[in-house]
């Protein structure tokens, strides 16, 4: 045996592989099966988004923002929206709040229903990721009838949001709710706790608290780990603190903390608290305006802002300066997949390389929001 | 418990976990399908059941159009392009081009928010492909027209009145800066067919 002589080998995965989510590239040395390492290679999908700010102005900017995160566009509308509130002091209307979360937690279900439905997909098994995404196009019904777009919503506006709730949608949306509750049951029998997904899933890549907070993850890679953060509790913003729910948070219940199936299990249940948000969303909304008066001229005063809200993918940072003209004098974004990212190169050494797929699709990383 | 008994364990999950996903996929062989083949085995055109609010392609009513230009200063990427004449004695606007370039156009709607008659829309039209970039650029304009100028009392022009009922609903449809009235209350006129997509609901 001892003639046999193995190399490592320099493996090219994307930037256009079907399992990487989005325009992304991988270089991986590898030993057989066993990756030594991989290394990401961003920036395929660089579009200069923050530079754009600086050209289109306040109000121009809002259609830019959807293209941020195209999969949850809602935040990153919201974000945009209270940065400039709070760089110009204007106070949004209480139904406006309520209409903000409203479209931005159906957002976030319709997103984690995409990620979920894409896990199944890339480790082998389409039947749920088409299940997934019949119960995403439901809410992109609704989505569209709200605001007449089905990704790029361009939903929200400096002081509010640009349309009222259609007359009867109410009504839609609570009996969608009732809906979904089962479905994600549904979906568990058929694909979360079935045996060949739970083996495939469990202790792979686990990521302990301490390296977590480490590596600067956010959002539901976050909590999977065991660290309990949620930018809507911990730093409320919007209508949030006036609503009762829960922080789901991993407890390594499949073997080990913050692994695969932990951070896939967190999307799940994370699908039953914003409804429970919705369902409170939607019965106590109040009347009343739903777009506070912002100048079309919009001109903050010079100074610099920093907002964070809790997107499908984490803890978003917007930070904005002004220079005191109709233009941003800079906009950056900090996104939780990017940092998501950084963490993959460390997690690859000793792992296969049909797992590297499953780590990616479970860290929920979107090319778009890496690049912007 | 030994590695037999643990390999039989692994072997009755796997199989019970697996018949609960076929029972799963199986109760869908009765249930209504959610697909729909577009284009050909469509009832009622997409374009008709879409919400009052799809914004489809762009289209401008010129009998209603102000030339305020105020779409062209909201439009992010300038792909609106509007030349206006204003006679002096007369005190007539006249706009003598009118573009949209669709290839550059993202659909945001910003243009038709400001809209003071909702002149510039979106229809529910979405299918817009084509074979060259320059036919995507819609001219609306061949001859010089004279703008609209909002008259004292009801509009004569029975053909302008229907243009401008209908450009008002869809100014109404935004949310107006500040005012109480919910604006989705004004007569919104709903899609007049019936949504061949089932509405989500419980039991679907
Ligand atoms: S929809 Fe947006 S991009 Fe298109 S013309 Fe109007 S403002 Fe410009
Ligand atoms: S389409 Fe509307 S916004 Fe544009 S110039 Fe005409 S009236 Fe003004």
């Amino acid at each position: 045996m001892s003639m046999l002589r193995t190399e490592e080998m320099t493996l090219n995965m994307g930037p256009q592989h079907p399992s990487t989510h989005g325009v992304l590239r991988f270089v991986i040395r590898t030993d057989g099966e066993v990756m030594r390492e991989a290394i990401p290679d961003v920036g395929y999908l660089h579009r200069s988004i923050e530079k754009i700010a600086e050209k289109v102005g306040y109000h121009g900017f809002m259609p830019y923002t959807d293209r941020v995160d195209y999969v949850c566009a809602m935040f990153t509308n919201q974000a945009w929206g209270m940065a400039c509130e709070k760089l110009a002091g204007v106070e949004v209307p209480r139904r406006g709040e309520y209409c903000r979360v409203i479209a931005a937690e159906f957002n976030r279900i319709a997103s984690h229903l995409l990620t979920v439905g894409l896990m199944g997909m890339d480790i082998g098994a389409m039947t749920p990721f088409v299940h997934a995404l019949r119960e995403r196009e439901m809410i992109n019904d609704l989505i569209e009838e709200l605001c007449g777009a089905r990704l790029t919503f361009n939903y929200m506006r400096i002081g509010g949001v640009a349309w009222d709730l259609p007359p009867g949608w109410r009504d839609k949306a609570l009996a969608y709710l009732d809906h979904l509750e089962p479905i994600v049951n549904e979906f568990n029998a058929l694909f979360s706790y079935n045996k060949i997904c739970i083996e495939r899933l469990a202790k792979v890549a686990a990521i302990g608290p301490a390296d977590a907070i480490d590596y600067n993850l956010v959002g539901p890679n976050l909590r999977a780990a065991g660290v309990n953060w949620d930018v809507r509790r911990d730093l409320p913003y919007s209508v949030y603190p006036e609503f009762d729910f829960e922080i789901p948070l991993g407890s390594g219940e499949w073997g080990a903390i913050g692994d695969a199936m932990d951070r896939y299990m967190m999307r799940i249940r994370e699908l039953t608290q914003s409804a429970r948000i919705l369902r409170q969303a939607l019965t106590q909304i109040p009347d009343g305006p739903v777009l506070a008066k912002v100048v079309r001229n919009f001109k903050p005063a010079a100074g610099e802002c920093q907002v964070r809200v809790e997107s499908a993918r984490g803890d978003q940072g917007w930070y904005v300066v002004s220079d005191g003209t109709s233009y941003p004098w800079r906009v950056h974004v900090r996104t939780g997949s990017f940092a998501a990212m950084g963490m993959i190169q460390k997690l690859s050494r000793g792992l296969m390389i049909a797992d590297l797929v499953v780590l990616i699709a479970s860290l929920d990383v979107i090319a778009p929001e890496i690049d912007r | 418990m030994g590695a037999a008994a643990t390999y039989f364990r692994h072997l009755r999950e796997a199989v019970v976990s697996i018949f609960d996903g076929m029972a799963v996929s199986a109760s869908h062989l009765i249930r209504r399908p959610y697909t729909i083949q577009y284009p050909d085995r469509m009832p009622v055109r997409v374009q008709d059941t879409l919400p009052f609010r799809y914004r489809g392609i762009l289209d401008v009513d010129l009998e209603i159009c102000t030339g305020c230009l105020a779409c062209d200063r909201a439009c992010p990427i300038d792909c609106i392009a509007i030349a206006i004449e204003k006679n002096a004695a007369t005190r007539e606007i006249v706009i003598s081009q009118f573009d949209i370039d669709l290839a550059k156009c993202m659909y945001c709607g910003l243009c038709s928010e400001p809209c003071p008659t909702g002149a510039i829309h979106h229809t529910t039209e979405f299918e817009g492909a084509d074979f060259s970039l320059e036919s995507l650029i819609r001219r609306f304009i061949a001859e010089p027209v004279v703008a609209y100028k909002a008259k004292k009392g009801a509009e004569p022009d029975v053909a302008v009145a229907d243009l401008l009922t209908r450009g008002m609903t869809y100014v109404d449809e935004w949310a107006q800066p500040g005012s109480d009235k919910p604006a989705a209350v004004a007569a919104a006129p709903q899609a007049a067919v019936a949504p061949v997509v089932p509405v989500p609901g419980p039991g679907k």
